[in-house]
């Protein structure tokens, strides 16, 4: 009895370190080229924050610096505002992004046909380059010729004619460009989480006389939670790395009212050349998006194992 | 009998107006595009009329100066060798570890999945400016190593992410009836794996180039004069002495228009790879 208890455990004992010996063959690849391409350039933004290399100043020397950058950025109210437009952005965008998608997403779900076309046709704009984006809407935008403006004028609507030069309208502007290329992302995620959600609560609910209010608010909504965390945190880490957009539409301005926080640290690294300054940016931007990447990691593992 | 009736043409009248609802979004959505579109076939005198034209004389006058004139039949070379060199670094080296994934649990997962989760959530920029250092250093800022190298390190994770999903859809069965053949491995890898998720292949190549092909801030960041993809050369059309509007809408189409023919393509793989992470 008890050897074949100890051949079983010598079996599975084996079997287990095949499979390790195997992934780590098939997973080398990957492994070393992240570390190389991914890691190292981080470890050396990181190393670069201490330091005041920079071209700005003529003569000055790469020296270390000890957290002479990390006090500069931190009383930088530059910094504290770019980062203050940047949570605006991605706040409005994402949520007009969230309600819209689910809006589509239900619709989609509950026809019986066209989903496949409907779902082509709904989400070619976030296959447009953000780049195109950005130059289609400031045509659009043109205050000489552009539609906008003609429409503006011609039905007396109560908008403002330059919306980019006024720095509230400018950061809507930059806003719905947003909601317009991504929107399509959320009812792709929706849609996919409606469809994949078990049939048995919403035929018990039904056999109870639960009117389709009932039905949405008590199961539809519960059961969509993971999947709206999801798709949240994942188009909340992209908002907060906008910059194609404004870098065509705004430049950053009016102002700083479109100076979202990658368009700051570009300007310091590669217009002012202040390459530790940015870099000390680069590292609390990335400890930031980390730490809400970790959360991500752990809700999507917590979820596999239930 | 009558009551049925009437329900039944209720439950019609809705499904009609929610379908024509989202046809309308999808309408109104596609009009600033449409509006490109319609532009980079335009005059200059048509383009800027007031009221805007809806009906004129088309032209490939913008393609021909855009392309022939001004060179960016260039940038179109270099956006094609920047998006295939990155679709296939990025494919040969993501597979197998999406493999493994699939096929080899075991301790290390949960670290290798951190690692590559990392690689998703690190901003582009944080990136970008240490490449930049390092490839000035190495005199490489005129050359399409940096570009490569940093669009295939942002698409790593996508592809380990997308085709895990397709192996996983591979029954055991089948690794095993052919591991009882005595094959390794790498072959049942090479030989089984890639030819069954063949189209969930093509689905996360497609997604990768455009990744690659519409990435604006690396390429601006990386590439020379001699290099600039097509996203970053538009800009130059943005003059002093005034915008080539036609133009820039003549490239713009040429950069979109293949992106949404292969999307339509490979749609329904794409969209099941996309959401994988959404559905267990």
């Amino acid at each position: 009895m008890n050897r074949i208890a100890d051949k079983r455990n010598l079996r599975r004992k084996r079997r287990l370190s095949t499979n390790s010996r195997m992934a780590l063959f098939f997973h080398s690849p990957t492994f070393i080229i992240l570390t190389l391409i991914t890691l190292g350039p981080v470890l050396y933004t990181i190393y670069l924050s201490f330091f005041n290399y920079s071209l700005s100043q003529p003569g000055s020397k790469n020296q270390f610096i000890g957290l002479n950058n990390y006090a500069k950025v931190f009383s930088n109210p530059e910094v504290f505002s770019s980062l203050i437009v940047t949570f605006k952005f991605v706040l409005i965008s994402v949520a007009v992004q969230t309600v819209l998608g689910f809006g589509i997403a239900m619709i989609i779900n509950s026809l019986k046909r066209g989903q496949r076309v409907l779902t082509a046709l709904v989400m070619l704009p976030m296959m447009v380059a953000p780049l195109v984006i950005g130059l289609m809407y400031s045509f659009l935008l043109n205050p000489q010729f552009g539609i906008y403006a003609y429409m503006v004028d011609t039905l007396k609507l109560p908008l403002p004619l330059t919306p980019l030069s006024e720095p509230n309208s400018a950061l809507l502007v930059i806003c719905i460009t947003d909601i317009w290329e991504w929107t399509p992302y959320m009812v792709l995620m929706f849609l996919a989480g409606l469809q994949s959600m078990p049939m048995e609560p919403f035929e018990a609910a039904r056999v109870d006389g639960a009117n389709a209010l009932q039905i949405f608010h008590k199961i539809t909504l519960p059961l969509m939670k993971p999947i709206f965390v999801i798709a949240l945190i994942l188009r909340v880490v992209e908002a907060f790395k906008e910059f194609d957009k404004p870098y065509i539409l705004t430049g950053g301005g009016p102002g700083s009212a479109t100076d979202v926080i990658d368009m700051y640290t570009y300007r310091q690294a590669f217009v002012n050349y202040n390459y530790s300054y940015a870099a000390t940016i680069c590292v609390i931007l990335f400890i930031i998006l980390i730490a809400i990447g970790i959360s991500y990691g752990k809700f999507v593992m917590e979820r596999e194992k239930n | 009998m009558k009551r049925i009736k009437s329900y039944k043409t209720k439950r019609r009248l809705i499904t009609t107006l929610l379908f024509c609802t989202v046809i309308a979004y999808a309408l109104i959505m596609s009009l600033p595009y449409l509006w490109l579109l319609l532009t980079s076939f335009k005059h200059r005198v048509d383009a800027f009329s007031i009221p805007p034209k809806l009906l004129f004389n088309p032209t490939l006058d913008n393609f021909k100066v855009a392309f022939l004139d001004k060179n960016f039949l260039l940038n179109m070379k270099n956006s094609l060798i920047v998006t295939s060199f990155t679709t296939f670094f990025s494919l040969v080296i993501g597979l197998p570890s999406a493999y493994a994934f699939s096929r080899f649990p075991f301790r290390g997962d949960k670290f290798f999945y951190y690692y590559l989760l990392g690689t998703r959530f690190t901003p582009i920029i944080v990136l970008a400016l240490p490449l930049y250092l390092i490839m000035k250093s190495l005199n490489l800022t005129n050359s399409y190593t940096g570009i490569i190298i940093a669009h295939t390190a942002f698409n790593l994770a996508f592809v380990v992410w997308m085709m895990k999903g397709f192996f996983d859809t591979i029954p055991l069965e089948v690794d095993e009836a052919a591991r009882m053949d005595g094959c390794s491995w790498f072959k049942v890898f090479m030989k089984i794996a890639l030819p069954l998720t063949k189209s969930g292949i093509a689905a996360t190549a497609v997604f990768c180039a455009i990744n690659s092909w519409n990435e604006f801030l690396m390429a601006l960041v990386l590439s020379g004069m001699d290099t600039q993809t097509l996203p970053v050369a538009i800009p130059g059309l943005l003059t002093p002495q005034g915008t080539y509007w036609g133009q820039i809408a003549a490239v713009g189409t040429v950069i979109t228009l293949p992106v949404l023919i292969f999307t339509i393509i490979v749609q329904k793989h794409m969209v099941k790879g996309m959401t994988m992470g959404a559905i267990k």
